[in-house]
């Protein structure tokens, strides 16, 4: 994965991109919690429709995201099928219905109630992906720590969780650099010719020199902070962020109600215990 | 006569002799030994740490990436279980909590399968008891790393798993996701399995190395 392609360090100019961090972080968090509560298609549904769309408004460069997307729904699709194989009555908790579609042996059977679980499940990851995808390519490392920061967390977190986001396309540059460099020197890495733990055993070659450089970088970005006067004082300001424009305020309106539906339906919902119903069922 | 005084301090600047140097070093490792357990499991909150615990955990999502196999649903045998070992060598075992279980997170959210945060809570747990290695006298920054750690090391790896994703997670996805426990239990067996395996098949080597290549002056005896 491209991961260059997705984290941007400079901010864009589009509707998405001109929002503050603060709101940025508040609302990713409350979405978050909506998609992660409920296996009801009501809620999912909109939220998966808002999300594309935010996600054509951003306009990403189509090449790399079509591969990103490809290899997500492959791998939900697999990860599907191995619940799947694990339960196959999964979806009977959900919606009382075991009633039998595909009868493979004894205990592979497809019933309607698993299907459309899953179906559902699927919906809630790919929901889930694209708007952790919305929210990374529109965010800027120093918006995030500033985000964090607007929670009340105190900034030395912000600054771990902004550095790390910094230093994730870096580190994955070194990581092919590496790569590249052993196959040169005849480690072979190639999927098809080598099986899965043969390569994990080849990658911990790559796995030392990687842990070595990533960890030499330390002693220089510390330093670097430390003569800018990092942890001097019990406060900081960010200046990625800048005054809430209108739209800001629209969407503080929208955190909140979502926030309140959140906590709402939790409660609604039992805390701590299993709920049993789906809203809409075939 | 400022210019004068400079002048004779200048002359006067006493180098340190040798013995001066090992006197040095004797004071550092006797203010090391000094050490409280609690003062190492918090670990010490400075610049340095800031940014190791960052870069740990940007390793911890970038492995997690492009170095792991799946073995179950949403479960992977990944390189990246090295890296809370790492951090905990380095800075202590509350930071490699903090690197596990941020790195977790932020590898859901590149990931693209959905966030699950009873995992990083276990993670977060396993990096704690893992990162121990200070605590039992392992210390890579000078290059201690001998037999008996390892077994330790090793001992402590199991213990971690077991805990971590055999009692934790289970109780946070009650909480937090309400359901699956079942599976939840399937895939801490595969997870659990296959975390043990890295840590200890190539943890250990991994660490071995870094001790070694820290181990500078080690063969030096005062006399």
């Amino acid at each position: 994965m491209n991961h260059s392609a997705i984290i941007n360090l400079v901010p864009g100019n589009t509707f998405l991109h001109k929002l503050t961090g603060t709101t940025k972080v508040r609302l990713f968090i409350v979405l978050i919690i909506y998609v992660t509560m409920s296996f009801d298609l009501p809620i999912i549904l909109p939220l998966f429709i808002a999300s594309i769309v935010a996600l054509i408004s951003l306009k990403p460069k189509w090449k790399t995201i079509r591969t990103i997307m490809i290899i997500v729904v492959l791998m939900n699709l697999f990860n599907i099928f191995l619940y799947w194989v694990a339960d196959p009555n999964c979806g009977q908790i959900y919606n009382n219905d075991a009633t039998v579609l595909v009868k493979l042996t004894n205990y592979f059977v497809i019933t309607k109630g698993t299907l459309w679980y899953l179906g559902v499940r699927l919906l809630k990851m790919l929901t889930s992906f694209l708007i952790s995808l919305v929210f990374i390519m529109s965010i800027t490392p120093s918006e995030m720590a500033a985000g964090l920061t607007s929670l009340g967390l105190p900034y030395k977190f912000g600054c771990i969780v902004e550095i790390a986001f910094r230093y994730i396309p870096d580190i994955s540059r070194d990581f092919e650099n590496i790569s590249i460099s052993m196959q040169c020197r005849g480690l072979e890495l190639d999927k098809k010719k080598t099986s899965p733990f043969k390569r994990m055993k080849q990658m911990i070659l790559i796995l030392i020199p990687l842990v070595i450089t990533s960890f030499d970088r330390v002693g220089n970005i510390a330093n670097a902070m430390d003569l800018r006067g990092f942890g001097k004082l019990n406060k900081r300001t960010y200046y990625a962020e800048h005054e809430p424009s209108k739209w800001d305020k629209v969407f503080m309106v929208i955190y909140i109600l979502l926030f309140i539906f959140d906590i709402a339906y939790l409660i609604n919902n039992g805390l701590g215990t299993r709920s049993t119903r789906m809203w809409i069922y075939w | 006569m400022k210019g004068a005084n400079a002048c004779t301090m200048g002359y006067n600047i006493n180098y340190p002799s040798f013995d001066g140097f090992l006197f040095l070093l004797d004071k550092k490792e006797g203010n090391m030994q000094k050490e409280s357990i609690g003062k190492i499991l918090l670990g010490k909150w400075d610049t340095k740490t800031i940014v190791g615990v960052a870069i740990g955990v940007a390793l911890f999502a970038v492995l997690m990436d492009y170095a792991s196999i799946k073995v179950f649903t949403n479960t992977n045998l990944t390189l990246a279980m090295i890296v809370p070992v790492i951090v905990g060598g380095l800075f202590g075992p509350l930071p490699a909590a903090l690197a596990c279980g941020l790195g977790n997170v932020l590898a859901d959210l590149i990931g693209g399968w959905g966030m699950w945060f009873n995992w990083s809570i276990g993670n977060a747990v396993l990096g704690f008891i893992v990162g121990c290695l200070k605590l039992y006298g392992a210390d890579i920054e000078n290059g201690k790393f001998d037999v008996k750690q390892m077994i330790i090391y090793a001992i402590l790896a199991i213990i971690g798993n077991a805990l971590a994703f055999g009692v934790i997670t289970p109780i946070c996805s009650a909480i937090l996701y309400q359901s699956e426990l079942e599976i939840t239990f399937l895939q801490s067996l595969f997870g659990g399995a296959s975390n043990v395996l890295v840590l200890v098949v190539v943890g250990i080597p991994i660490l071995k190395a870094l001790a070694a290549r820290n181990a500078k002056a080690s063969n030096l005896t005062k006399e």
